[in-house]
C-alpha cells in the first residue's frame, strides 16, 4: 500500500488538494439556503471516490492501461450510441445513463478514452512526421464520437474533444504553419461569413443548427447576472457566504457551470488569483509529465490531457465573464458533477503514474 | 526512441507550457477588468437588484358624520399586484395573463408599461378586494405567473352604501391626465379621492406615505430589512352631516329625483346634502371593472352621477318671489301695503300671463301675495323692475354666486341680467321686457342649485347673514372621539333692512300657517317656507297635463326655515316632475323638520351600517358611536 502512495506526484498533488478545497468551499457557499444546501458532501464523496481512482491508475504500470485503450474505445462508442436510445432525457437532450438513482454521463469519461487511443496509436508510429492516413484516421477516430456527442445534443462537451485533434499531431511533428494557417483560415473567413455576410435569420439558424438548445435570449441574463457576481466582488470579495449577488440566487446555476462567478464574488480579484495561479501550477505540472515521459503515446496523452484541462479553463472562466460565448462547459474541481469530476482524476491518475514512471526508470 | 531526446517535441511542449501560462494571464487581465478596473458599476447593479426601497402605503383617514358615527371605515382587503420590479417584459406573458384574469390585453400591457417608465411608486393592481372566490383564482393564476403577489391594503369601506354617496365620493388610482395636470404631485397608483368630499378633502385625509429599504432576493422576497419610515395614517375628519337626517332625506325622498339640503343656522355647516338618485360609493372602488361604469355613467336617464344638489340647476318657481318682493321693496316701486288686483290673469307687451288661480286672487297685499303665491302680483311687481335690479338685488344676497361649499364641482345658479342674455344668447342679445315678467314668478331664464336656493333662504332665517355652507366640521383628536373643530367659514352682514326683512318672514310664516303649504304645518314647531312649482313645459290647460308623461311634470319646490321664532335650520328641497310644490316638496321638508326638532332626541336613527360584508372582521358586534 506504502509502495502505492508512493506513486503519487507530490508537486501535482498539491496543486490538486488545493483546487478542491477551493471548489469545495465554493460549493458550500452556492448550495447555502438552497435545495443543493448538501451538495459540498455530495461532491466531497465524489472527489474521495476520484482520489482512490487516481491512486489506483497511479500505481499502475501505463503501458497496461495504453493496451487496454482500443477495446475501451469501442466499448465508449457503443456507451455513445447506447444513451442515445436508453439515455434519460434532461432539459431537451438525451445525455445520461440512470445507474442506482445516479444520473452517468458517457461522454466525459470517453473524451478521455478517445485521447488515449489516440495517443497510442500515433504514439506508436515514427515519430516527426504526420502522413496523410495517419492524420485522417486520428480525424476519424475523433470526429465520430463528437458526431455522436452533437446528437445529444451537447456542443460544448463536442468541442472539448478538439485539443486532441490539435496537440497530438502537432506534437507528432505536424507543421505548426499548416495548423496555424488553418486556424487563421477558420477565423477570418468565420467571422468574415458572419460579420458581412449572413442575415440575422441565417445566423440565427446556424446558431440552432450548433446548439439546439440554447436559449439565446435566457443565456444573456445568466451571463450578465454573472459578470455582475464578479465585477462587484472587486479586490477582496465581499466574504465567505456573504456574496450577495450567490446568497440571493441572483446568480444562476452556481454549483455547476458559473460556480466559479460564486468563488469569485466571495473571494475577490485575490481570490481569482490563487485559482488561476493554481490551475497555472497543475496545467504546468501536466506539460512536465509530457516532458518527463518514457513512451511518444504518454506523452501525447499528457499533452493532450494539457490542452483539455486548458479549454474547459478558457471556456468556463472565460464565458462566465462574458468573453467567450455561453457554452455549458465544466470547471474542473469547481463545477459539481460526478462523472466529470471521476473521469478528471482518471486522467490525473494516468498522468501520475506516467511521472513516477519516468522517477522510478 | 526516446521521446525525451526528441528536440521537436520538447520545443513544442515548451511552447505549450508558455501557451499555458499565457492563458492563465490573459483570463487574470480579464478578471482585473471586471473585478479591479470595473468593480465600481457592477458593484451598483449589484446593489440595485438586491436592495429596494419599497412604499408603506398610509392608511386614510376615516370620515365621521357630527356625532362621531363612522360614515367611511377602512377595512382589509386583498389585492393581486405585481411589484414594480417583477413587471413582465413579454408581449406574450401579459397576453396571456390579462387571459387569465380576464382583463383587456391591451390596456394591461399600457399600464404595464407606464409603471416601467415612471421610477418608484406603488405596485400595480391588477385584481382589488378579492373574496373568498377571487382569492382561489389568484392563487391558481400566481403558479402560473409566479411574478404575481398578492398584497394586504388597507380599502374604503363606505358604510351608509347610498345615505351620502354624492357627499363622500369615493377613492380610486390617481389618472393619467391628473398626473400630467399637475406633475410632481401625485405619484402613480397613489389613490386619491375622485370625488365628493374624498377629492376636496384628499389633503386631509391622506396622510404620509412611509418606506423601508429591503433586501431582496432573485423573486423578490424580503429577506432582511433595513430600516424603515412609518406611514402616518391620515387624520380621521368629522363631517357637519347628521345621519340620521340624512338618512331621513334619502327615506323622504324615496325613489323620486331630487335634492334636499339642511344648513345649521350657527356656522353655515351642512346637516344633510342629499342628491336622488344616489350611488353606492362602495362601487367604485374595483380599478378596472367596467360594471360600474355600464351602470352609471352611461345610465343617462336618471343621471345619478350629476350631484343635484350643488350642480341642477332648478327654475326656482315661487320660491324665487321673495327675492323679487326684496327687490321691489329696496328698488322702492312698491309698498308691502300697496295693493294689487289679481283678475287670474294680466297682459303685459301683448302677451296674455295667467296666474295659478283662473278665478283670480282678488287684491293683495305683500304678505297676502306670498302666503297665496299669487303670479299675477308678482308680474305686476316684475314689471315695474328692470332685470338688472333683480340682478344687483341677487348679487347683494350671495345667490349669483357660488356658495363656497368644500365639494367640487359646485354649480353657480343662474340669475339673468342684460349682460348675461348677451353672453348667452349672441344672435339674440336683446332682453325683452317680457322676459323680466317670467322672472317675476321664477320662471324663464332664471335658476337655481337647491343649495344657493337654501343659502338664500338661511340668510332670510338669520335675517341677512350669508353664510358659507360648508361640510368640514373638524379633525378628530386621536383615537377617542374628541372633536377638535376646525375654523367656521366667515359669514357676511348683508344688511338686510329689518323692516323688509319682517314683512317677508310674516309671508312665510303664513304660508304653512294658511297659505299652500298648510297641510305640511307641525303643532310643535312652527316650520315657515315657499312652495315651488317650476314649470318644465308649458301645456294648454290642467287636464291636458295630467295626461302628461312624468318627465315633462312640474318640479316640486319647498324652501324654508325653523323654528320661526329662533330659527336653527334652512332647508331647501327639490323633487323633480312630481307636481305641486305643496303636495311633494313640503311634506319632505316636514319630515326633515320632525326630525331634527323631535325624532332626533327622543328617538334617533341607528348609525349607518352598509350591506358590505367584511372577510376579515369578527361576528357583527354593536357599533358604539365613537
Amino acid at each position: 500500500m506504502r509502495e502505492r502512495f508512493r506513486a503519487l506526484d507530490p508537486r501535482l498533488l498539491w496543486v490538486i488538494l488545493a483546487l478542491m478545497a477551493l471548489g469545495t468551499l465554493t460549493l458550500f457557499s452556492a448550495g447555502r439556503n438552497t435545495p443543493q444546501a448538501g451538495i459540498w458532501l455530495k461532491q466531497s464523496l465524489w472527489n474521495l471516490l476520484g482520489m482512490l481512482l487516481m491512486l489506483l491508475l497511479a500505481s499502475m504500470d501505463p503501458r497496461r492501461i495504453f493496451r487496454y485503450s482500443f477495446p475501451a474505445y469501442l466499448v465508449g462508442l457503443v456507451a455513445l450510441a447506447a444513451v442515445l436510445v436508453v439515455g434519460r432525457k434532461i432539459g431537451g437532450s438525451t445525455r445520461w445513463f440512470m445507474i442506482a438513482g445516479q444520473t452517468f454521463q458517457p461522454s466525459e469519461l470517453m473524451k478521455w478514452v478517445t485521447l488515449l487511443y489516440v495517443s497510442q496509436r500515433l504514439g506508436s508510429r515514427n515519430a516527426d512526421t504526420v502522413d496523410r492516413l495517419e492524420l485522417l484516421g486520428a480525424v476519424g477516430l475523433v470526429v465520430f464520437p463528437m458526431l455522436l456527442i452533437q446528437r445529444q445534443p451537447d456542443l460544448g462537451m463536442a468541442l472539448s474533444f478538439l485539443p486532441i485533434l490539435l496537440i497530438i499531431p502537432l506534437m507528432k511533428g505536424l507543421r505548426a504553419r499548416w495548423v496555424v494557417a488553418l486556424l487563421l483560415l477558420i477565423g477570418v473567413g468565420g467571422f468574415g461569413a458572419w460579420k458581412f455576410g449572413l442575415k440575422p435569420y441565417q445566423k440565427q439558424r446556424v446558431l440552432i443548427f450548433l446548439d439546439p438548445s440554447a436559449d439565446l435570449r435566457g443565456k444573456g441574463y445568466q451571463v450578465n447576472q454573472s459578470r455582475i457576481a464578479i465585477g462587484s466582488g472587486g479586490l477582496i470579495g465581499k466574504g465567505f457566504t456573504s456574496g450577495s449577488q450567490t446568497q440571493l440566487n441572483f446568480l444562476p446555476v452556481k454549483t455547476t457551470d458559473f460556480a466559479f462567478s460564486a468563488w469569485a464574488e466571495e473571494r475577490g480579484f485575490l481570490g481569482v488569483l490563487l485559482a488561476l495561479g493554481l490551475f497555472g501550477l497543475l496545467l504546468g505540472r501536466i506539460l512536465d509529465a509530457a516532458l518527463a515521459a518514457h513512451t511518444h503515446a504518454e506523452a501525447y496523452f499528457c499533452a493532450g490531457a494539457a490542452g483539455i484541462f486548458a479549454l474547459h479553463l478558457l471556456v468556463n472562466v472565460g464565458m462566465v465573464a462574458g468573453a467567450l460565448p455561453n457554452k455549458g462547459m465544466v470547471l474542473p474541481f469547481f463545477s459539481a458533477g460526478g462523472s466529470s469530476t471521476l473521469s478528471f482524476f482518471l486522467a490525473l491518475g494516468l498522468i501520475m503514474g506516467i511521472l513516477h514512471r519516468s522517477r522510478v526508470k | 526512441m526516446d521521446p525525451r531526446q526528441r528536440p521537436l517535441l520538447h520545443r513544442r511542449l515548451g511552447a505549450f507550457k508558455v501557451l499555458a501560462w499565457g492563458l492563465v494571464i490573459l483570463l487574470v487581465l480579464i478578471y482585473a477588468w471586471l473585478q479591479l478596473v470595473r468593480h465600481g458599476e457592477f458593484q451598483q447593479l449589484a446593489m440595485q437588484q438586491a436592495v429596494k426601497v419599497r412604499p408603506l402605503p398610509a392608511p386614510r383617514g376615516l370620515v365621521l358624520d357630527r356625532n362621531g358615527y363612522r360614515l367611511v371605515d377602512n377595512r382589509r382587503a386583498l389585492h393581486l399586484v405585481i411589484q414594480r420590479e417583477d413587471l413582465p417584459t413579454k408581449l406574450e406573458v401579459v397576453t396571456a395573463l390579462a387571459a387569465a384574469l380576464e382583463l383587456d390585453a391591451e390596456a394591461l400591457a399600457r399600464k404595464i408599461q407606464s409603471y416601467r417608465m415612471a421610477g418608484k411608486g406603488r405596485p400595480l393592481v391588477l385584481k382589488e378586494n378579492l373574496d373568498e372566490a377571487g382569492i382561489a383564482i389568484a392563487e391558481r393564476v400566481r403558479a402560473r405567473f409566479p411574478f404575481l403577489s398578492m398584497e394586504v391594503a388597507p380599502r374604503r369601506v363606505y358604510l351608509g352604501d347610498e345615505l351620502a354617496g354624492h357627499v363622500l365620493g369615493y377613492v380610486g388610482e390617481v389618472d393619467e391626465e391628473l398626473m400630467k395636470a399637475k406633475p410632481g404631485v401625485f405619484r402613480l397608483g397613489e389613490t386619491i379621492g375622485k370625488e365628493g368630499f374624498e377629492a376636496s378633502g384628499n389633503e386631509k385625509l391622506k396622510g404620509v406615505d412611509g418606506q423601508k429599504r429591503i433586501l431582496v432576493d432573485q423573486l423578490g422576497t424580503e429577506v432582511a430589512n433595513f430600516g424603515q419610515v412609518d406611514a402616518t395614517a391620515g387624520r380621521s375628519l368629522f363631517l357637519t352631516l347628521d345621519a340620521g337626517l340624512q338618512k331621513v332625506a334619502q327615506d323622504a325622498l324615496g325613489q323620486e329625483a331630487g335634492a334636499v339640503v339642511v344648513l345649521d343656522l350657527r356656522d353655515g355647516g351642512v346637516l344633510a346634502l342629499y342628491s336622488s338618485p344616489s350611488y353606492d360609493p362602495n362601487l367604485f372602488l374595483n380599478r378596472l371593472s367596467q360594471d360600474m361604469v355600464d351602470r352609471y355613467l352611461a345610465n343617462n336617464v336618471t343621471r345619478p352621477m350629476v350631484d343635484r344638489a350643488i350642480q341642477g340647476i332648478y327654475a326656482p318657481g315661487s320660491t324665487f318671489k321673495l327675492l323679487v318682493a326684496l327687490a321691489g321693496l329696496e328698488k322702492g316701486v312698491i309698498t308691502p301695503q300697496t295693493p294689487i288686483y289679481c283678475s287670474g290673469r294680466k297682459n303685459f307687451y301683448g302677451r296674455d300671463f295667467r296666474c295659478d288661480k283662473p278665478t283670480g286672487h282678488g287684491s293683495l297685499s305683500m304678505v297676502q301675495a306670498i302666503a297665496q303665491s299669487c303670479d299675477v302680483y308678482f308680474y305686476e311687481l316684475a314689471s315695474r323692475l328692470d332685470i338688472d335690479d333683480i340682478y344687483a338685488t341677487a348679487e347683494k344676497y350671495g345667490l349669483t354666486e357660488r356658495t363656497g361649499i368644500d365639494l367640487p364641482q359646485e354649480k353657480r345658479s343662474r340669475i339673468p341680467s342684460r349682460a348675461w342674455k348677451r353672453k348667452a344668447s349672441p344672435r339674440d342679445p336683446k332682453w325683452y321686457a317680457g322676459e323680466t315678467i317670467s322672472v317675476g314668478i321664477g320662471q324663464g331664464a332664471v335658476g337655481v342649485t337647491p343649495l344657493g336656493l337654501a343659502r338664500f333662504y338661511a340668510l332670510l332665517a338669520t335675517r341677512g347673514k350669508l353664510l358659507t355652507p360648508h361640510l368640514f366640521y373638524g379633525f378628530r383628536s386621536d383615537q377617542k372621539s374628541e372633536l377638535e373643530p376646525a375654523p367656521v367659514p366667515l359669514f357676511k352682514e348683508t344688511g338686510l333692512d329689518p323692516q323688509n326683512w319682517a314683512i317677508l318672514d310674516e309671508g312665510l310664516y303664513e304660508v304653512v300657517r294658511g297659505g299652500t303649504a298648510a297641510a305640511s304645518a307641525l303643532k310643535e314647531i312652527t316650520m315657515v317656507g315657499k312652495t315651488g312649482t317650476a314649470q318644465v313645459a308649458t301645456f294648454v290647460d290642467k287636464s291636458h297635463y295630467a295626461r302628461q308623461a312624468k318627465k315633462l311634470k312640474d318640479h316640486a319646490l319647498f324652501a324654508g326655515y325653523a323654528p320661526r321664532e329662533k330659527p336653527q335650520i334652512a332647508f331647501a328641497v327639490v323633487v323633480e316632475n312630481a307636481g305641486f310644490g305643496a303636495s311633494s316638496a313640503a311634506p319632505v321638508a316636514k319630515k326633515l323638520v320632525q326630525y331634527w326638532f323631535l325624532d332626533r332626541l327622543a328617538n334617533p336613527l341607528p348609525p349607518p351600517r352598509g350591506k358590505l360584508v367584511d372577510p376579515f372582521a369578527p361576528p357583527a358586534q354593536a357599533e358604539a358611536p365613537e
